[in-house]
């Protein structure tokens, strides 16, 4: 075991930091659109310093970095308080789908405007009466020439409003077992057939959004991975998602520990044996997580593919960043729960985190089936 | 950055595992515990694998390896629950070497390294276990300085715990009495929390593994009792909890060679995550086991009660996250502490 930076891991972190000494992403705006806006502009803002797609291989416009050098981002991303890039779901979800599964055309086509946040995407798995059970989802695609039309529903869909394109699964075949009729589409949101309505959410704000598609055309060439693969192509996107995006999450839940730390400070707060135990308790969870993120790598970079050791971490950020947002509503009391307040604005929007990309209780699920071996439920998945 | 053993470490782990699976059965455990003794057979065998001295230098006798391998060791003497002054031995030499004065160790580390002695470590006044068998005895006072005694120098009351695995004693000797160590205590405590708490990591792996094993068979209503997401959940938290305690135990112990500047940190980190995780997942696994699992004939207690007791053993999670609070205020606001 060697937790040490090797030379060009430091040199890699020192160019870095070096690069955010002179970009600096300035003061986060409120409000949905223009921190929208904000994050968009950054994430361009990386693209041109070469920092958009590190863990991307150089072929696609990456910075070809190992595992370890990703990480080392993220946490210098949370040390320059800088924000995560607008298109995080394109780049972390996206392209390593189509690396893995893509035609050379379609990488080609779809890789260099993910980083340089020119075309967003977004994801198209979750259904109104298929949440958590993908496999029941009932939007169809119908062959119709040289394409597909497309007809169902969508929801949570996380920036649909900002996307151009779509990650989209969808039923090609009802005749055979439900997980094996499904397909992966790359789908233009825009065009006639498609209709984004916001979802307004606890916070008041839009971030999600409900999909109807009505007729939408998709070419042949937009399939990913093959006509009934859908189910293991998805698969991929979300042992990213669980892998990849908890570990670009905890850096956030970091910055807001801090900044409740120094807020508590400020306010003489810390001598109070119950506030700093809780956030003593807090720094071991954040920290827990972060750690257990880069166990997480050193498996992935001695046996390969992310494993359902993911869920692990998604769940401990998901809990802990919920305690934190709770933490920091009671301990600064009513000032807090101002609309407009970012605490408040956390408090509300933390809920999600236990819904959002697997549900605590499908994680855990999955944690007690792959990993310890546990018998399933006669008709409960995971 | 690997944070993974190497061949090297996960060999002692493989060893470890498959010597205390076939050595230290529960059948053992249970025959020591209730005879109120140590198992002699198998504190000669680990004696003589050099497991006392794993982290000891070798001018002193030890094998000189680091403190990721003691925390190997450790841990699988935890899963065993092994009913040795292993734990006790390995923490007082670790604050000998840490804090003594060259003289000091080389007048007290060969015993231990060599198994010759047995040590024990705690705080002044306070119970101690292991102390009731121990030969040294590092005393830590309540301004954090550490002592070294021989046996006879102190007064040594014994005291029937709750685990009764170890040889627990109230320890006290008068201001005076000892040696006092050289250097800074907190140094060399930190070094036994690591240990402490990978003791603790291996307890409650055991937990979660014999939880998993009977709620596969457990059958209620035809079903297997781990088919219910209760119990499956129950589980899953186990897991996690486990988990994150290794995450941070690993990384303590790393850090204690590697970068002994965040040892602080890191061991609070551990010994907080390794407390409450281990108290948590054995009373889970009680839970789990249902009714037999209140029963003294059922093993899981042993685990319960060292989780326990390892639990309270140099501070328990309460202070470690007060301490870890008072490092991260002092990182953000160095004026604010």
């Amino acid at each position: 075991m060697d937790l040490t930076f090797s030379d060009s891991e430091a040199a890699f972190r020192d160019e870095l930091r070096a690069w955010f000494a002179t970009n600096d992403p300035g003061p986060e705006p409120s409000g949905e659109d223009a921190n929208y806006a904000w994050r968009r502009d950054w994430q361009r803002r990386l693209a041109e310093g070469g920092w958009a797609g590190v863990h991307w291989p150089r072929e696609y416009g990456g910075r070809g970095a190992t595992l370890t050098e990703s990480a080392i981002f993220f946490e210098e991303l949370g040390r320059a308080r800088a924000p995560l890039p607008a298109n995080v779901l394109g780049l972390l979800l996206a392209g390593p789908t189509l690396m893995t599964y893509g035609t050379d055309e379609q990488k080609d086509r779809y890789l260099t405007p993910i980083l340089t946040a020119e075309e967003i995407w977004c994801q198209g798995f979750s259904e109104p009466e298929a949440g958590s059970d993908l496999a029941a989802l009932k939007t169809r695609a119908v062959k119709d020439g040289d394409g597909w039309v497309v007809t169902g529903q969508k929801v949570w869909t996380s920036g649909a409003q900002h996307s151009k394109w779509c990650m989209l699964v969808a039923r090609t075949d009802s005749e055979v077992p439900k997980h094996k009729g499904l397909t992966y589409f790359l789908m233009d949101m825009e065009q006639e057939g498609v209709q984004v309505r916001p979802l307004v959410q606890i916070t008041g704000e839009p971030e999600f959004n409900e999909l109807f598609i009505e007729g939408a055309r998709i070419p042949d060439e937009n399939v990913l991975g093959g006509v009934g693969n859908g189910w293991k192509v998805a698969l991929t996107t979300l042992m990213n998602e669980r892998s990849g995006l908890a570990f670009f999450l905890q850096v956030r839940l970091r910055q807001l520990l801090d900044e409740l730390v120094e807020e508590a400070a400020a306010r003489g707060l810390l001598d109070d044996p119950v506030v700093a135990d809780e956030l003593g308790r807090l720094h071991m969870k954040a920290e827990i997580l972060r750690l257990t993120a880069y166990r997480g790598l050193s498996t992935i970079e001695k046996y390969g593919a992310p494993g359902p050791e993911g869920s692990l971490t998604k769940w401990m950020w998901s809990e802990t960043n919920q305690e934190l947002a709770q933490f920091a509503a009671d301990l600064l009391g009513a000032d807090a729960l101002t609309m407009g307040n970012r605490w408040a604005y956390e408090l509300l929007r933390s809920r999600g985190n236990t819904i959002e990309g697997g549900t605590t209780e499908i994680l855990k699920n999955i944690v007690a089936e792959r990993v310890l071996g546990l018998p399933r439920l006669k008709g409960a998945t995971a | 950055m690997n944070f993974d053993f190497t061949d090297d470490q996960h060999e002692i782990k493989r060893t470890a595992r498959d010597l205390l699976g076939s050595r230290s059965t529960f059948e053992k455990v249970r025959h020591a515990a209730e005879g109120k003794a140590y198992d002699d057979a198998l504190w000669t065998e680990l004696v003589g694998l050099g497991w006392p001295g794993i982290a000891i230098a070798e001018e002193y006798g030890g094998q000189g390896l680091g403190s990721v391998e003691l925390a190997i060791l450790a841990e699988e003497l935890g899963h065993a629950v092994a009913p040795s002054p292993f734990l006790s031995t390995v923490t007082a030499a670790a604050v000998i070497q840490a804090c003594g004065s060259d003289e000091q160790r080389s007048r007290w580390l060969p015993a231990l390294a060599s198994g010759e002695a047995t040590g024990a470590l705690g705080v002044a006044d306070g119970l101690v276990p292991d102390a009731d068998a121990a030969a040294v005895i590092v005393l830590l006072d309540a301004d954090g300085a550490a002592r070294v005694l021989a046996r006879a120098d102190a007064d040594v009351t014994p005291v029937d715990s709750i685990d009764p695995t170890r040889r627990t004693a109230r320890v006290s000797a008068p201001p005076g009495r000892g040696e006092p160590l050289a250097g800074e205590g907190r140094h060399g405590t930190d070094r036994a929390t690591v240990a402490v708490a990978a003791e603790l990591v291996g307890v409650s792996q055991r937990a979660l593994e014999m939880t998993v094993a009977y709620v596969k068979e457990r059958r209620q209503f035809d079903t297997p009792v781990g088919a219910y997401q209760a119990i499956s959940h129950t589980c899953a938290k186990m897991l996690k909890d486990t988990e994150g305690a290794r995450s941070a135990t690993y990384f303590a112990a790393w850090a204690a060679d590697a970068e002994p500047e965040r040892l602080a940190e890191a061991a609070s980190l551990a010994k907080a995550a390794a407390s409450d995780g281990a108290r948590d997942v054995t009373a889970a696994a009680i839970q789990a086991h249902g009714g037999i699992g209140f029963t003294w004939e059922a093993d899981v207690h042993w685990l319960y009660k060292r989780a326990q007791v390892g639990a309270a053993l140099l501070g328990g999670s309460a202070p470690h996250r007060a301490r870890l609070a008072r490092i991260l205020a002092a990182r953000l606001s160095p004026t604010a502490v």
